[in-house]
């Protein structure tokens, strides 16, 4: 039987000032007949593909550089993932790490939006060899 | 386009495909259809008799089978590919995407593959995410031809 529902990861970045428990009032409020959980980085929410879609579009505008999204393969409340149900949780690490850095993903769509010029990154240079042999004496005396 | 991203579980790299106005090919909608299939065992640690033959199309009988397991899911993934992204020196690359091997043999299939291809770093600072999001839109955007 062909999958017509999607369940998608909603995440907010640590520097906004949106909470999930706002955000899952919202999506409720909207009345898409979506499941909705609440979770420690955002929200999940689950439903018809084109309701999902409709609906993280206007969560998404709540906050558009602080909010991110992607869909997960796992239903919400899965007995093979969720931990109510003593489940794994494998790529946890991977989402936390990313969570994190979602900050600087913010400072960068935002500096973009207001046109600031993109920073050059220098390459790292190679020392030169004399610097290299004063270090080579520096450790072994 | 749809644009295929590596690692194919990245949160950063989907984000932005779809917030730029493209589909991302990733590796959780491919496993839905999978984790939701009832006629699956124990999802997503079973593989079915045809997953066995279809890896077979990406890695040779002589390849550990774990990366043939994990190319069965990724190539056929690839092949719908019309344009890729793939993001170096990721700092959480353990777990389901930590296989090395499996890793390099994608990226030399997207690499050999005929459609316009991004290569990026992971941000370690703003800088570096400054210049990310500028790359990874200035890409998104020419393949709409802009």
């Amino acid at each position: 039987m062909q999958d017509t529902t999607e369940t998608r990861m909603i995440m907010i970045s640590p520097t906004s000032d949106i909470t999930p428990d706002q955000l899952v009032r919202f999506v409720h409020s909207l009345g898409l007949g979506l499941g909705v959980k609440e979770t420690c980085y955002g929200i999940n929410i689950q439903g018809p593909v084109e309701n999902v879609k409709k609906a993280f579009k206007e969560v998404r505008n709540l906050d558009p550089n602080r909010i991110f999204s992607k869909v997960r393969a796992f239903p919400i409340g899965d007995e093979r993932r969720c931990r109510a149900h003593h489940g794994s949780r494998p790529g946890y690490p991977q989402l936390e790490k990313e969570w994190s850095d979602l900050p600087k993903m913010d400072h960068a769509l935002t500096a973009m939006e207001a046109g600031e010029p993109v920073p050059v990154k220098k390459k790292p240079q190679p020392i030169s060899i004399e610097r290299f042999k004063e270090i080579i004496d520096e450790v072994s005396q | 386009m749809k644009v295929f991203m590596v690692p194919l579980n990245s949160l950063i790299l989907y984000d932005l495909i779809e917030r730029f106005g493209h589909e991302p090919l990733s590796l959780m909608s491919e496993m839905r259809d999978r984790v939701v299939n009832a006629e699956i065992e124990a999802p997503p640690l079973n593989l079915t008799p045809e997953d066995v033959k279809v890896g077979l199309n990406y890695a040779g009988i002589e390849i550990p089978s774990g990366i043939r397991g994990r190319m069965s899911i990724w190539g056929p993934l690839l092949d719908k590919a019309e344009a890729a992204i793939i993001m170096h020196d990721m700092p959480y690359t353990y777990g389901c995407v930590g296989c090395h091997r499996s890793n390099t043999l994608l990226n030399h299939m997207v690499r050999k593959k005929d459609i316009p291809l991004l290569e990026v770093h992971y941000p370690n600072d703003d800088d570096e995410a400054k210049i990310l999001v500028a790359r990874v839109k200035a890409f998104l955007e020419g393949l709409n031809g802009n």
